[in-house]
């Protein structure tokens, strides 16, 4: 009789290698420095797509949830989810036909969609956030050609909105829109080049961003953004040249769309966000959370949308945290317990030197496993040890309390506005940097989110870029955004009894 | 007896336990304890021990914010016990968030203090027009405004506030404090408000000395 097979060789990206059957290829990836796994390899986020022909596993539930029956048919799978029970031959998606987009995949309402793209050559998406820039290079095929981002150069006038707002009407409006339109003309020129093309075979650009960015970029007055009725006089959802926003490497005359905000707070970035979401392509209730400084949030329910923004803080952006910092080399992205020890995992395997957002979730998270850190947010040993030098101070833990009832009152508010209960959303889609790198069951446990809703996450990516790169790409979508940038109503939250009551509520964990 | 339920009702508050305060509460009410033991030394007695960790960084905001509640969710069962008891307020006092600013977090966190030092408090909410303060405390014979802001853009309405009691022509009869995250002891010296408290507990301190 023949041994069984114990090992099988599996053909990564062209190069062959020998591993045991049954091991993941999520594991075998990450192990050869492959692809990318934003939720911890949870079957989450549909990010680490491969190509797969030979002897896998079946596919899972989350992957028939994620993927649609052509993909699966095509043998897309994720790595996370897939295990190798003989010879086979895997491709990650990066290096295939550039169809699929690194981070936020097109929905499924825009693949039915017939592209009618604002260009004939190239066009470019980009996302002014109040952090990060983000911006990509399509062809009109809609292939995704060349991706960039950077820090937005503003900070200089403070991290968060409203001091940028104050910089702005202490005079410095034109400075700010200077700044940022350079970095803009900077970011077209880095993909053009990336691409092997000329910022000028650049026709088309769709710029999102909170209402805000919007106002600064266009040097518009942000004085009504700043004090209550925020009546926003300008929300956008017009074209502008590149000539007027002075991207001087581009054609004078090359179009801007700029998608239309909802609100002085909820912005255009809300707006692409909710587009790329396809909540409204599908008939039960669901929420869309972008969890940021601010945290921006969509329902949709019974054929409405209802839209809020809650003050977060920087926290979860590594600010205001003592040892918080970006998602950067020597960060602790990850942390668990394993036999009633914390332990933690450091970005680029360096010696640690702080805690990103998500490790700060996975932080507090094994403190409460491990009761160093109690319910009301006491923290037993001050500060507590992570990963030495690496520590979480009693003032940390405050933080994150204000930061996560911030987001979670505001879910809950949203929901109860609505008359429902948790039980009434089907999927809880969470979009922005952070929410791509959190893990999930964590910010459930410690109440970042509502534990019920765990189960119904779905993570986007940077939803407004991709909301903003349809725009591009499908010109007729643009009526339709503006109808629904129109039609949302904002539910005020500041002043809000119900969000009053759940933001305290939710500060315990 | 009563004692142990009094130390009861303050621990709880302290952690917060909205529902176990409540309970205890209508418990010392049902073995006749009187409404203003259980609101002096249950409610205010925890609040204040709060208020002060607040105040030397022993507790931080969540911990006051859910002690506040806990202590709101109790008096509002006392409420009716205390009216019927007669007990008179030491003061009168006008509270609001100024023009322009919907936050009341922070408002109501102060308002709870004074009410809890015995002054009768006239809560105006959010978005409050300075001349809507002025009328207020004319009308309804208040010797003392509090103004609350969270936004630096806002904070500026604070000034607007002190000129239009001098247009009225009340300022000498008014004592205007001032709080909130953005504003400070110098902000209020260069607007010509009367005095910048840094939490709730001092504001209601400050308070009570005005209103003597």
């Amino acid at each position: 009789m023949e041994d069984m097979k114990k090992t099988a060789i599996v053909t990564l990206n062209g190069t062959s290698h020998t591993c045991p059957i049954g091991t993941s290829l999520g594991t075998l990836l990450s192990h050869h420095g492959q692809g990318t796994m934003p939720c911890g390899g949870h079957g989450k986020c549909g990010k680490c797509l491969v190509t797969v022909k030979g002897e896998v596993s079946a596919p899972s539930n989350d992957e028939r949830r994620i993927l649609s029956d052509d993909e699966l048919e095509r043998g897309i799978r994720l790595a996370c989810r897939t295990t190798v029970l003989g010879d086979c031959t895997v491709t990650t998606t990066e290096q295939g036909k550039g169809q699929i987009v690194t981070d936020g995949r097109f929905p499924a309402s825009m693949k039915a969609q017939s592209l009618s793209p604002a260009f004939s050559t190239y066009g470019v998406a980009i996302d002014i956030g109040t952090t990060t820039l983000a911006a990509r290079l399509f062809d009109s095929a809609g292939r995704l050609l060349s991706e960039v981002s950077r820090m937005n150069p503003q900070s200089v006038w403070g991290a968060d909105v409203i001091s940028r707002m104050e910089a702005a009407l202490a005079g410095d409006a034109p400075k700010i829109a200077k700044v940022i339109r350079r970095a803009l003309n900077a970011m077209v020129v880095d993909l053009a080049t990336a691409a092997h093309l000329q910022a000028t075979d650049v026709q088309a650009l769709v710029i999102t961003g909170n209402t805000v960015m919007l106002y600064l970029l266009t040097e518009t007055d942000v004085e009504p953004l700043t004090h209550a009725p925020f009546a926003a006089q300008r929300l956008f959802g017009e074209t502008l040249t590149a000539d007027e926003l002075s991207f001087t490497s581009l054609q004078p005359e090359t179009p801007v769309y700029l998608p239309p905000c909802i609100a002085a707070f909820v912005g255009a970035d809300t707006t692409t966000a909710t587009l790329a979401s396809d909540l409204r392509e599908i008939p039960e209730t669901s929420l869309l959370c972008d969890i940021g400084t601010n945290g921006e949030m969509v329902l949709w329910h019974e054929g409405s949308l209802y839209a809020c923004s809650t003050a977060a803080g920087p926290a979860f952006e590594g600010a205001g945290i003592s040892m918080g910092m970006g998602g950067k080399t020597g960060a602790i992205d990850r942390v668990w317990v394993e036999d009633g020890e914390i332990q933690a995992h450091v970005i680029g395997e360096a010696s640690p030197i702080g805690l990103c957002g998500s490790g700060l979730v996975d932080a507090v998270a094994a403190l409460l496993d491990t009761e160093i850190l109690d319910e009301t947010g006491y923290l037993e040993d001050d500060p507590a040890v992570i990963m030495a030098p690496v520590e979480i101070t009693q003032e940390d833990i405050r933080a994150v309390q204000l930061a996560k009832s911030a987001i979670h009152g505001g879910m809950r508010t949203m929901i109860k506005t609505a008359g429902l209960s948790c039980d009434g959303v089907k999927t809880l889609y969470i979009a922005g940097g952070f929410g791509s790198y959190l893990d999930v069951k964590n910010a459930g446990k410690i109440g970042l989110l509502p534990a019920e809703l765990v189960e119904r996450v779905t993570v986007l990516g940077n939803a407004a870029l991709t909301g903003a790169a349809m725009l591009l790409l499908c010109t007729n979508l643009r009526a339709s955004c503006e109808k629904l940038a129109r039609e949302t109503r904002i539910v005020e939250l500041a002043s809000n009894p119900v969000f009053v009551n759940e933001y305290v509520e939710r500060m315990m964990f | 007896m009563s004692i142990a339920i009094l130390n009861e009702i303050s621990e709880n508050l302290q952690k917060g336990k909205a529902k176990i305060v409540v309970e205890l509460v209508q418990k010392a009410l049902d073995e006749g304890v009187s409404a203003n033991d259980i609101l002096n030394e249950g409610l205010l007695a925890g609040m204040s021990i709060i208020g002060e960790k607040f105040k030397n960084d022993e507790v931080y905001v969540p911990e006051v914010l859910v002690a506040a509640r806990a202590m709101n969710k109790g008096a509002i069962l006392l409420k009716p016990h205390l009216a019927a008891a007669g007990v008179e307020a030491t003061g009168k006092v006008v509270i609001g968030t100024v023009q322009g600013d919907l936050h009341d977090i922070g408002k109501n966190l102060v308002k709870m203090m004074l009410e809890g030092k015995g002054l009768e408090v006239i809560d105006l909410g959010a978005d409050v027009a300075p001349e809507t303060f002025i009328q207020t405390a004319i009308d309804q014979n208040c010797k003392v405004i509090c103004l609350s802001a969270l936004l630096t853009t806002t904070m500026g309405v604070m000034e607007d506030v002190v000129k239009k009691a001098e247009e009225m022509g009340v300022r000498d009869q008014l004592k205007i404090m001032i709080g909130g995250a953005p504003v400070s002891a110098e902000f209020c010296a260069k607007i010509g408000a009367d005095i910048y408290t840094p939490d709730a507990a001092s504001a209601a301190d400050v308070a009570v000395e005005f209103c003597k």
